[in-house]
């Protein structure tokens, strides 16, 4: 009975340990790590809608929704960088969160409505569109453990649903049209949160001026 | 005159001069339609457009820019047209704003009226590009007595990276001076560079630009020169050092093995002893398929086989077999007939040769002319008198056994006598009995490997019995055909057979004395060397037989009407399956040879004393077809009754 108590209680030991010294990385790494991960979200982005415009109808350019109806819209984010740096790294953070989190159900509209794109890259897009998703998922994970170390105020998130539906359209031209233009929308919110995330890293490293 | 004509002239002028203004109003047109270039942002913070003005339309144009912001419905026109340069429009700090669409349009304007470019939607943080890096400073250090080059520089001043508003990586690129070729260096995100392996004294040219991690790269940055310093002394000495040597160790190395060539040559390489079996194909031995091997080592005309030339081994010899029980069949000349007709007991012996005179189609070519005949009748010459009763016996031993059956074996079925019965077989196996009648087929086949055992006229020895004067033919007019191959073969049981035979000839002989002239036993032994050889066979398969001419004188009987006469021809075959052979002039007397034919000019034996039917007598009655014997010789395969009865 001893020798088991011993036993366990070396082992809570080494667990609390190992808990620990996981709970030791610096928030400079695991900022580092999601700027990486927000980087290639954004050159995912940026690709699918270089590879779509590529056969895109000409008509559709004209007829595109405006940017300012992105479901993302509402939310608040600064608009030049005088902006940008006054606002406080928790609440860069809730804004990258939330911008993060109002892209997981519109993936899933844009993977299922890849499959059946009436484009000539559409495997390639639909692969893309698939990698996004996981790396999506991932800097969210990420993001939440950041938020844990950064304060209450960076847990905060806004929600934004995505009104659009399930089903991009019906015809083959509305059908690319909205696809264009929800890659667009994501587009310019991976870019959100990756500006986001490097200033709040260049931030987090001011010992290490090598990290900006 | 003169200034009216320049009055004239000068209003001519005017006119051209208002005129051709008008001319050239036609010519005036509303501005081309300009085109926006593109739109940069060095920093994230402001951003320029360059426009391409169209064509002007011939009057004074203006171009002004205008845009309108995403969320409003606002236009703005440019508000700096200058700083940038012509055609451009550069947007301040206040004026740009980042994640939000400009639609921007630009607009050319003259008297005539304006034109409007196509619009352009821009969002400003995707047209970053930043202004190339500065302050790169090169400098040559040192790492253990190598050099290398250190490259540092600094972000351009505009690009804010130390609040990471914009995050730039860089890029350099190196090359010698003179050189073409640059090679590129991706630095990420550091400000600092180190280049290696460079060449002793070279001149360097360094170069580096920057992107913004979701952007455009900036221009080169101007040329930064270098020299390395001079340090390959080092290196080429010890190159040099290096290379003596080793020429060095390699002319002695050289020099030894060539004075030790020889031996080394022996030591290394002693000659191996290979094979020197003719036929024998190193290849297949490693190939390892032994009956390759072996089967090249074969001679394939080794041990000669009788296929091959029938002419040759129709020339040569003669088989001669005879079996103990058709011994007895010979009793009766019918039988004998149908015995000598037969092949029987072929499987007698084993050596007799029959197999290739037992070939019914031997006697179907020509017959080769008879290649030893010399030998025989050298070997028949080198008999001594003392063996001519041992050939005596021997031939009348073979008398018997041409008396056999089993001679020519006729396949009558197929309508000629094709093959030389097997006649001759081991001596011992004979049991001579008086019975034969060698016919005249036997004789023929007469086998003339040993001339002591082919007596041409031996057979008469066996002719003794009484009625049976076919014996004759077993004179030596029967053919021998000799074979010197076949020599070996019956040579040995020849021993023993002379001995029976001497027995069974004194017996004959005695019983022959009894007999009818013809059925006296006629010892061969004249007739020894006197061997037939086979001419030719024609056309109709028979045997042409050509006479030996014979050595021995002695034998009597037939044998001694051999010297005279030869029966060395065989006249035919008849219906009986008799062997009718046919008898040279010179004879005197036939007995017991189993007579010939008659065509021969001349004397006919009459050999066929016995009581039976003188068909045997061939040479006086027999109707064979003389015409076979033109040469004096007859097929002996064309059956012809035997004389004997």
């Amino acid at each position: 009975m001893a020798q088991r108590r011993t036993n366990g209680s070396k082992l809570l030991m080494t667990v609390l340990c190992v808990v620990a010294a996981c709970r030791a990385v610096p928030v400079t790494d695991l900022l580092d790590r999601a700027s990486q991960r927000s980087d290639r979200l954004h050159s995912l982005s940026t690709m699918l809608t270089q590879e779509l415009d590529s056969h895109f109808p000409p008509i559709g350019r004209v007829i595109m929704p405006r940017p300012a109806m992105c479901h993302t819209s509402s939310l608040q984010t600064p608009n030049d960088k005088e902006q940008a740096l006054q606002v406080s790294e928790s609440d860069l953070l809730s804004l990258a969160r939330s911008l993060l989190r109002a892209w997981v159900d519109p993936l899933l509209v844009l993977s299922s409505s890849a499959n059946t794109l009436p484009h000539p890259a559409q495997n390639s897009i639909s692969n893309k569109i698939q990698e996004l998703q996981e790396h999506s998922k991932s800097l969210g994970d990420g993001l939440n453990v950041l938020s844990g170390k950064m304060g209450p105020a960076a847990q905060t998130m806004s929600l934004l649903p995505y009104r659009g539906g399930n089903d991009l359209g019906q015809d083959k031209i509305s059908k690319l049209i909205n696809f264009q233009f929800l890659l667009s929308c994501l587009r310019r919110d991976s870019h959100k949160i990756d500006s986001f995330l490097k200033v709040l890293r260049c931030r987090a490293a001011r010992m290490q001026p090598e990290m900006c | 005159m003169m200034k009216k004509f320049g009055e004239v002239i000068l209003l001519l002028l005017l006119l051209l001069l208002f005129f051709v203004p008008h001319a050239e109003g036609t010519r005036y047109s509303l501005p081309g339609k300009p085109a926006l270039t593109r739109c940069r942002s060095p920093e994230k913070e402001t951003f320029t457009c360059w426009w391409e003005p169209g064509s002007d339309g011939g009057l004074p144009t203006t171009y002004a820019l205008y845009y309108r912001k995403e969320n409003s419905e606002m236009v703005y026109e440019c508000p700096d047209y200058h700083t940038a340069g012509k055609n451009s429009c550069f947007f301040n700090k206040n004026d740009t704003s980042i994640w939000v669409n400009y639609n921007i349009t630009v607009v050319a304007s003259n008297a005539l009226g304006s034109t409007f470019s196509d619009p352009v939607d821009i969002d400003v943080v995707y047209i970053v590009k930043p202004n190339p890096p500065e302050k790169v400073a090169v400098t040559v250090m040192e790492d253990k007595g190598w050099p290398f080059l250190r490259v540092s520089w600094e972000p351009p001043h505009k690009a804010d990276t130390r609040s990471g508003w914009i995050t730039l990586i860089y890029e350099l690129r190196v090359k010698l001076d003179g050189e073409n070729e640059w090679e590129m260096h991706l630095a990420g995100q550091q400000k600092m560079f180190n280049i290696f392996s460079l060449r002793s004294g070279g001149r360097y040219l360094v170069q580096v630009r920057c992107k913004p991690d979701h952007g455009f790269w900036s221009e080169w940055s101007s040329a930064s020169h270098i020299k390395v310093p001079d340090y390959f002394h080092r290196e080429r000495s010890v190159w040099i050092l290096i290379t003596v040597f080793f020429a060095f160790i390699f002319l002695i190395v050289s020099w030894c093995i060539h004075i030790n060539s020889h031996s080394l040559k022996h030591c290394i390489l002693p000659p191996v002893p290979g094979p020197k079996i003719r036929g024998f194909d190193k290849q297949l031995l490693k190939n390892g398929k032994s009956e390759d091997i072996f089967s090249a080592l074969v001679v394939s005309d080794f041990p000669p086989t009788s296929s091959s030339n029938y002419e040759d081994l129709l020339v040569e010899y003669l088989e001669v077999y005879i079996p103990e029980e058709q011994e007895l069949i010979l009793e009766e000349s019918k039988d004998l007939h149908d015995g000598c007709l037969k092949p029987k007991g072929s499987t007698f012996d084993s050596d007799s040769g029959r197999g290739s005179c037992d070939s019914h189609t031997l006697l179907m070519d020509k017959c080769g002319e008879a290649k030893d005949d010399e030998q025989q009748t050298d070997r028949d010459g080198s008999q001594t008198g003392s063996e001519a009763q041992r050939q005596q016996a021997a031939w009348e031993q073979e008398a018997l056994t041409y008396a056999h059956e089993d001679m020519i074996s006729p396949d009558m079925s197929s309508g000629r006598v094709k093959t030389w019965p097997s006649v001759f077989s081991p001596l011992p196996q004979y049991s001579l009995s008086p019975l034969s009648q060698p016919s005249s087929l036997e004789t023929a086949k007469q086998h003339c490997l040993s001339d002591s055992l082919f007596p041409p006229a031996s057979l008469s020895s066996y002719l003794t019995q009484p009625g049976q004067s076919t014996k004759e033919a077993l004179r030596s007019s029967y053919s021998d055909f000799c074979s010197s191959n076949k020599q070996p073969h019956l040579l040995h049981p020849q021993p023993d057979a002379r001995h029976h035979l001497q027995a069974h000839s004194d017996v004959n002989i005695s019983s022959i004395g009894h007999k009818e002239a013809p059925a006296g036993l006629q010892l061969p032994t004249v007739q020894s060397t006197e061997y037939v050889e086979v001419h030719t066979v024609n056309e109709d398969d028979m045997v042409l037989l050509h006479p030996v001419p014979s050595g021995h004188s002695h034998g009597k009987g037939c044998l001694q009407m051999h010297q005279g006469e030869d029966y060395s021809k065989v006249n035919g075959v008849d219906k009986n399956n008799v062997l009718l052979l046919q008898r040279d002039v010179i004879e005197e007397q036939v007995d017991m040879c189993p007579c010939e034919n008659q065509d021969m000019n001349g004397a006919t034996e009459s050999c066929c004393t016995s009581a039976q039917k003188s068909i045997p007598c061939i040479h006086t009655t027999l109707p064979v077809q003389e015409e076979k014997a033109v040469n004096g010789y007859v097929d002996t395969a064309t059956m012809f009754p035997l004389p004997i009865h």
